[in-house]
């Protein structure tokens, strides 16, 4: 035991960073959620005689007139994010890995990457150019196949689902190279033994890719859903306007309003706390299915 | 808005610039002196040293925080050679007439009411790592003032400020210092903003008018007719249906392309607060008017007078369809031939636009709703060395730019960096300014003599000039004819100044506690419910928007408001 110790001793070093990080930036302020309870003046100071008010916040949050539908946006917006942001790299990944012409496939593979470094504050100018139902591609697009004009992001029926793809069109690229990376992983002897034993390309891509994948399908999974309350601040921020608040308004744009605009900091602590909690709860279940029926533990 | 303008003459008179070393300079470097007398303007109302422009020895270091607009960075820095933020023609100023050096902080990028910035000021509020003078908004000031962290400055106000600032600060009354004062003490200066400077107008394309054979309205149903030729008769003469009566933003409200004049002309005044019959007041949002002027929105958009995409467009993007010639109306303020109007101008210079007074329904003569728009107040932090040095910085911008030592060209608008008074953190200005200088250019017009012009009438007058000689350069000045020409906006301020048509806002207090928790929710709803109604849905929605509004913390709101009004009275 001694000696496993101190051979693995660097190796516990090298966590040292990340600990000292997690500790810094993520315990530290956790002390910040006191404000969740107080009536909350910021000129006094965090640690100055603020008023201790209870569960007033939360009360005050839930009974915003808009609260329901709020949270209901957020859900429905951030699980099909969820959903369609974890099948869409899997199928693609598996599709790319099919190609075989190297060139093709890392020409691919870096285009679908590119809008992952785009901002939002820029994609969100130019998609309000490009979804315009007056002279925009898309709308032009749909006319010449003879289907009717859509206003994307005016239209509260199609509002959530202009989010969610524009979403995943800019993220999926990233998912790709994740997976990409795990079926590289895979022991090239598994397919060469299937060839021989006269399977094709769809029975190796079941029996084969995906099992071999799952791991990291998993893991992946495992950490989205801490997510799911986190529609997406940024996009929505750029893309909503007036006429779509009621499919479009999340938590995250709730919050900025009432919170960093009319400074009310307590009731923003509130609203994030809730968030955490939420979080906390998915994460803990969906680890613990993962356990279950996957075996996969990350500890 | 602000105004500034342009001059190319650099000379002063030699007396001018005497007083000027007398009063600024002069009386402080006597070394080992200190009482110098006071000489000029002051007439001996303060020590030298101690006067509302004494300096400073040795100078003494303030801090503060700023953002930088746009127009700062790119066409003020951007063509300054040897001026930065830090050191420029202002810093130097305060720094060698004061003795009072400047440091920021921190800067952003952005305009005062960004959400960059204000989400940056609120965070160093909360950080509670405040710079000496910090400038804030009516909740940041009420929360600094209730935690005790901010100096009152009534006593240090009425020392320092000197004559100038005193009359400038009050010239449209005392609402900001209403807005300021807390348990009677004066908790910040207000830097007063220029009411009437935010006047509505309708903006027309007067070619647009000529062609179709029409004449400027009179009536809201002249403006609807209008608004109906522009859409359905092809006035760019395209063969295509592709133009707009009136130009709306997703905002709806604002000093471009905003909906306040609109209603006004239905006595609708939907951003303020207004006193009924019986002396109570209420907010104009909810108001019977306001679903009257809806209506005729609404009829508009279903025609295609408005640009049925107008709910997701910012001002941004309706000023492109602007400069793209698809619109031929929209109600501003008073600069927007300068912005957006120009850029339409620069596309298509057969394009011409005026600005006529708003009107109303009957054809009598309407108010024009003015919103109270001091929103900047400068606080003090508690404990800071000097807090006078604030007045004394309030002092010497007025000064410099419109006192008896005015240097306005170089100060305020040289012509190669027009919005250089933006360098200075403190930018008060005379109220009634530009209407003043309009009247000024406008006699000297009528009079056939505009050689006597002097200051910032006689800057503005020299743009006419060079607009009105067709030059390449003048060109560009176009926005500023359609202002102080003889058809410009400013001579009807001129006329709604002397017919007395102002509406001012009645409420000018602090938010109350219930508008602080509400206000956001209340704004997005009302936002929400216009634009859809605009857009098409059934009016009735109005009538439930009055209920929701009422309960969802309106009624409260209405009880504060009416409270603080009578503590004012």
């Amino acid at each position: 035991m001694g000696m496993k110790l101190r051979r693995e001793l660097p190796l516990h070093f090298m966590i040292l960073p990340g600990l000292l990080f997690i500790v810094i930036f993520s315990y530290i302020p956790m002390a910040g959620i006191m404000i969740a309870f107080q009536k909350f003046i910021p000129a006094k100071g965090l640690f100055g005689d603020q008023k201790w008010i209870g569960w007033d916040n939360f009360e005050y949050v839930m009974n915003l007139p808009n609260f329901g539908q709020v949270l209901w946006n957020t859900l429905f917006i951030a699980s099909l994010k969820l959903v369609l942001g974890l099948i869409v790299p899997i199928v693609f990944a598996v599709l790319l890995n099919e190609v075989k012409n190297e060139f093709v496939k890392r020409s691919v593979q870096t285009t679908i990457y590119l809008p992952y470094f785009l901002s939002w504050v820029v994609l969100g100018g130019i998609l309000i150019d490009i979804l315009s139902p007056s002279g925009g591609i898309m709308n032009s697009f749909l006319k010449a196949i003879g289907l009717p004009q859509v206003f994307f992001l005016g239209d509260n029926n199609w509002f959530p689902g202009t989010l969610i793809i524009s979403d995943v069109w800019k993220n999926f690229g990233y998912g790709t190279i994740v997976y990409l990376a795990a079926i590289t992983n895979i022991d090239p002897g598994l397919y060469e033994a299937a060839t021989i034993d006269g399977a094709n390309r769809w029975h190796k891509i079941w029996h084969i890719t995906l099992p071999g994948m799952r791991m990291v399908i998993v893991l992946l999974s495992v950490l989205s859903l801490g997510q799911l309350l986190n529609a997406g601040f940024d996009q929505v921020f750029n893309l909503y306007s007036p006429q779509v608040y009621e499919s479009g308004d999340i938590l995250d744009t709730f919050v900025y309003r009432i919170g960093l605009l009319d400074a009310q900091y307590g009731v923003a602590t509130a609203v994030g706390f809730f968030k955490s909690v939420v979080s906390l709860i998915l994460i803990s279940t969906s680890y613990f299915f993962a356990y279950k029926f996957a075996k996969y533990r990350i500890f | 808005m602000n105004k500034p303008s342009t001059s190319t003459k650099l000379q002063r008179g030699l007396s001018v610039m005497l007083l000027t070393s007398l009063v600024l300079s002069g009386c402080t470097d006597g070394g080992g002196s200190t009482a110098n007398e006071n000489s000029g303007k002051d007439g001996g109302t303060a020590v030298a040293n101690d006067g509302p422009f004494g300096k400073y020895e040795p100078p003494i270091e303030v801090s503060f925080v700023r953002n930088l607009s746009d127009v700062v960075e790119n066409n003020v820095l951007g063509v300054l050679k040897n001026e930065t933020l830090e050191d420029n023609r202002w810093s130097r100023l305060y720094e060698e007439k004061l003795g009072i050096k400047m440091k920021y902080d921190w800067v952003v990028k952005g305009n005062p009411t960004s959400d960059q910035y204000l989400q940056k000021i609120n965070v160093t509020l909360a950080s509670g790592d405040l710079p000496d003078f910090i400038p804030v908004n009516a909740t940041q000031l009420k929360q600094l003032a209730d935690s005790d962290q901010i100096e009152d400055l009534g006593a240090i106000y009425e020392k320092y400020a000197s004559p100038m600032t005193k009359e400038v600060l009050r010239q449209e009354g005392s609402s900001p210092f209403d807005a300021v004062t807390m348990d009677g003490k004066l908790m910040a200066i207000p830097q007063v903003e220029s009411s009437i400077e935010r006047a509505m107008f309708i903006w027309i394309r007067t070619d647009w008018l000529e062609k179709l054979g029409l004449q400027p309205p009179k009536t809201m149903s002249d403006v609807l007719a209008i608004s109906k030729a522009f859409t359905e008769k092809d006035p760019d003469g395209n063969g295509q249906k592709d133009t707009f009566g009136l130009g709306v933003t997703k905002d709806l409200w604002g000093g471009a392309m905003g909906l306040e004049g609109f209603m006004a002309g239905y006595k609708a005044y939907p951003s303020i607060w207004i006193e009924n019959s019986s002396g109570k007041l209420e907010f104009g949002g909810i108001q019977p008017e306001v679903r009257k002027a809806l209506q005729a929105l609404q009829t508009m958009a279903k025609n295609g007078e408005i640009d049925q995409e107008f709910g997701i467009k910012d001002g941004g993007k309706v000023s492109e369809q602007i400069s793209a010639g698809k619109i031929g109306m929209e109600y501003g303020e008073q600069w927007n031939s300068i912005w957006p109007l120009q850029l339409g101008k620069d596309n298509d210079p057969k394009s011409q636009w005026q600005a006529f007074p708003i009107v109303s329904e009957s054809g009598e003569t309407p108010k024009v709703p003015l919103k109270f728009s001091t929103t900047r107040f400068w606080a003090v932090k508690k404990g800071a060395k000097h807090p006078e040095a604030l007045v004394k910085l309030f002092n010497m911008h007025l000064e410099k730019n419109w006192g008896e030592t005015e240097e306005f060209n170089k100060y305020f608008a040289p012509p190669e960096a027009e919005s250089v008074w933006q360098l200075s953190p403190v930018t008060p200005y005379p109220l009634k300014k530009n209407v003043e200088a309009f009247r000024a250019i406008d006699a000297a017009r009528k009079a056939g003599d505009t050689s006597a012009l002097k200051g910032e009438a006689k800057t503005i007058q020299e743009k006419l000039d060079m607009f009105a000689s067709g030059s390449k350069e003048g060109f560009g000045l176009w926005g500023w004819e359609r202002i102080y020409g003889a058809q410009g906006s400013m001579g009807v301020v001129d006329q709604y100044d002397k017919n007395k048509q102002f509406l001012m806002e009645k409420f000018v207090g602090a938010p109350t506690p219930t508008m602080v928790e509400r206000d956001a929710t209340l704004k997005k709803l009302q936002n929400q419910v216009f634009v859809n109604i605009i857009l098409g849905e059934p009016i009735e929605t109005f009538d439930k928007f009055v209920n929701d509004w009422k309960q969802l913390g309106g009624d409260q709101i209405t009880k504060e408001v009416n409270e603080w009004y009578a503590s004012t009275k």
